[in-house]
């Protein structure tokens, strides 16, 4: 029996119960569907979620908990020899069990440890039949519940709009708390990390390299924390980009609005819109093996120094990745300034370009604006393009034919490979990570406010 | 009917199609200097979309086709060699709308008379700007607040705005499409006062739907129907004596 097995009967089971509590509603109702105070499908809904619920319910219980609560019992069950040296070992004498329970020809050859396994199948299996003869139970009951209830005047259709509501809350409830949820794991880890680090270093040292301390004694074990040059890094190449998208995505989105005719606009944006949807780790090896190359070569035919990894290709590649995302808003902006307001330009006599540098632009300015300030959180978050293209060295430089690191690299650098996971180094992570959801939520929420601002102005 | 006078500008035999749409089918009518022509007629039937001919705002609409022959002072608007910002400088309109533009009401007036460098210095600017409020009876309302938002004010005072803003490109012909119908009763007369205040100085067509409107501020009224100008002449014998009997339906409200 395993669990897709227990989730179809039980999706059965409430069909079932759909197509009896339609029936048994029509037959109540001798068969005209009139007297009933609902439609008769809508008995069978009630009926359904009725089984649906209190069912999954109870298997959802057994699929988070099952395996833990089995494990306890085992582990408990286990002799103490296992667990001579030290506390830790319960979990790696739970994952040798583990490996047994899904590998059977696994090299496991100590007695304890494959009787231990033996125990868990049993248990498991067990367990199992029990999760699923509880869960049938529970929705035989709902069913019985809702086909009692099922009376000519019994309102079907409101309580299983009210069961929806709930639904639907619920759901909403999970976004929100995943989201909370989130953000409270960020902050507690960026708190251990700044016991460990004070904030003033973090947020004012110019000098940024995170050592890796693979033993405790090592020397030079705790690096500097400084997070100024990867917020420097991050602002230098989301200005580049901005130089890049800003005036190039402004202007295609005044072509295609006030010039561009109908076919042309047609064709243009979805190409647009493609460009949005190519995925950033494609826009990275084209910076990092088109781009960053091309302006190295230039840089050596001017005369100029500029690495192979640098600034200039990364946030010229982000650039055109933001494109479309400046275009399209900033075409939203123009296209809700009311048509009225450019009639009445033109019929004063002003040109087209005077008309939209003059009333039209002006009037969707704050979006504009807005759209802008998005973008730039667009660019802020960016990783792909600046771990292929801008390399990794924390330098603090304005100069773009550097190398520099931004904090998205930072944060990847940090926790791939092995890591300690309580080191300052991995910690830091999560206290960039929180600077960076602060600082974007932060725009996000300016740019929000004004562009819904403006939208009131002509709404 | 006879003219003795010279046309300012006059159409003849003007088709308007959008797409498949034959909206406006064959007019003649001519619009005179010191006279108001009122173009009325049931929705749909063309009025806005002749108005919108004679200054060539429906190049606007991508679908429009204009054909027949529009002329301003003997010179066809719809020549090639017709600069249309030039023209459109020349004949002003008002919309049914008011839309005042989000900037101050000094910068609203300004926007024509800048656009064509009609002002050498600011005091030349601010005398234009003053003479249009004044003209278009808004002046003292607003002559201690040039620089709040031209959006601020009430319905009627933006369509005056509308108006002065229209003057201070100093036009030779005013088209103003129902430029009452979004106004109260007391806005309503002070634009009706202004148009025939202004009547002296330029041609000018308002298009409405109302009758006694019409009958008030025009010396010349039109009739269109479907697309049709059904009847013109003088605005006392289409309201006392109409030939055609869709007229006479029309203006005693048998339908429309
Ligand atoms: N921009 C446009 N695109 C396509 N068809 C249009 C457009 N504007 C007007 N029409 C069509 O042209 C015809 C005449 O419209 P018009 O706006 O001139 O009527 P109107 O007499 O001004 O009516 P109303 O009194 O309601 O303003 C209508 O059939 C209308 O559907
Ligand atoms: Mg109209």
């Amino acid at each position: 029996m395993t669990s897709s097995a227990i989730f179809l009967i039980l999706v059965l089971l409430s069909l079932v119960s759909f197509a009896m509590t339609r029936q048994k509603a029509l037959t109540r109702a001798g068969g005209d569907p009139a007297k009933l105070h609902s439609l008769p499908r809508h008995y069978g809904y009630f009926a359904a979620t009725c089984v649906l619920l209190p069912s999954f319910f109870a298997f959802g219980i057994w699929l988070i908990f099952g395996k833990s609560i089995i494990e306890g019992l085992i582990v408990s069950g286990l002799p103490d020899r296992l667990f001579e040296v030290g506390t830790d070992q319960a979990t790696l004498v739970l994952n040798r069990i583990r490996l047994v329970v899904e590998n059977a020809s696994s090299p496991e050859t100590d007695p304890d440890i494959l009787a231990a396994a033996q125990k868990f199948n049993d248990l498991y299996i067990r367990g199992i039949w029990a999760a699923f003869a509880l869960s049938v139970s529970f929705g035989l009951v709902g069913f019985y519940l809702a086909s009692n209830r099922t009376q000519p005047d019994f309102r079907a259709r409101n309580k299983f709009e009210r069961i929806m509501l709930i639904a639907l809350a619920l759901s909403s409830v999970i976004a929100i708390a995943t989201t909370l949820g989130i953000v409270a794991s960020l902050l507690f880890e960026s708190l251990r990390f700044f016991h460990e680090v004070p904030v003033t270093e973090f947020v004012f040292g110019l000098h940024w390299s995170p050592q890796t301390a693979l033993r405790a004694d090592q020397v030079a074990s705790s690096g500097a924390f400084g997070a100024v040059p990867l917020f420097a890094g991050t602002l230098l190449i989301s200005f580049i980009a901005m130089l890049v998208a800003g005036p190039i995505g402004l202007l295609a989105a005044i072509y295609l609005t006030q010039y561009a005719n109908t076919k042309m606009r047609k064709i243009a944006k979805p190409m647009l819109e493609v460009l949005a949807g190519v995925p950033t780790v494609v826009y990275g090896f084209f910076a990092a093996l088109t781009v960053a190359p091309f302006f190295r070569d230039l840089g050596i035919t001017l005369g100029l120094d500029i690495a192979s990894e640098s600034a200039l290709a990364a946030g010229i590649v982000m650039g055109i990745m933001i494109i479309p995302f400046v275009s399209s808003l900033s075409d939203d902006a123009i296209t809700a300034v009311p048509k009225s307001l450019k009639d009445g330009s033109l019929a004063l006599g002003a040109t087209p370009s005077e008309t939209i540098t003059q009333v039209v632009l002006p009037a969707a300015l704050p979006g504009i604006v807005g759209a802008f300030l998005l973008a730039v959180s667009r660019a802020v978050g960016e990783t792909m393009i600046v771990v292929m293209a801008a390399g990794m060295q924390p330098k603090l430089t304005a100069n773009p034919f550097e190398a520099v690191t931004t904090v998205t690299v930072q944060i990847v650098a940090l926790l791939t490979g092995d890591q300690e996971f309580d080191s300052a180094k991995t910690l830091s992570a999560f206290a960039l990570g929180l600077a960076l959801f602060v600082s974007t939520m932060a725009l996000n929420v300016i740019a929000l406010k004004i562009v819904r601002k403006y939208r009131e102005v002509y709404d | 009917m006879t003219d003795t006078k010279i046309a300012k500008m006059t159409a003849k035999d003007v088709h308007v199609f959008y797409g498949d749409n034959h909206a406006v089918k064959g007019i003649s009518l001519d619009l005179h200097q010191d006279e108001v022509t009122a173009l009325i007629g049931p929705s749909g039937c063309g009025k806005s979309t002749f108005l919108r001919c004679l200054n060539r705002m429906n190049d606007t609409v991508a679908t429009c086709r204009v054909e027949g022959k529009i002329t301003l002072d003997n010179e066809d608007i719809y020549d090639p060699s017709i600069d249309v910002v030039q023209l459109r400088a020349r004949v002003g309109m008002v919309f049914q709308k008011p839309n005042p533009f989000p900037k101050s009401i000094y910068d609203n007036v300004a926007y024509g008379p800048r656009i064509h460098g009609l002002a050498q210095s600011r005091t030349d600017l601010d005398e234009i700007v003053t003479v249009s409020l004044e003209k278009a009876g808004l002046w003292n309302e607003v002559k201690d607040r040039l620089d709040s938002p031209g959006t601020a004010l009430s319905g009627g005072q933006q369509q005056r705005l509308c108006i002065a803003r229209a003057i201070a490109v100093n036009p030779e012909v005013i088209l103003m499409d129902e430029p009452c119908s979004a106004l109260d009763p007391i806005a309503t007369a002070k634009v009706e006062a202004l148009i025939d205040e202004l009547k002296g100085r330029y041609a000018i067509a308002i298009v409405t739907h109302s009758m006694q409107q019409a009958a008030r501020v025009s010396q010349k009224t039109a009739f269109f129907h479907m697309g049709d100008l059904v009847e013109h002449g003088d605005t006392t014998d289409i309201f006392t004596s109409p030939k055609e009997e869709r007229t006479r339906d029309y203006i005693t409200g048998r339908f429309g």
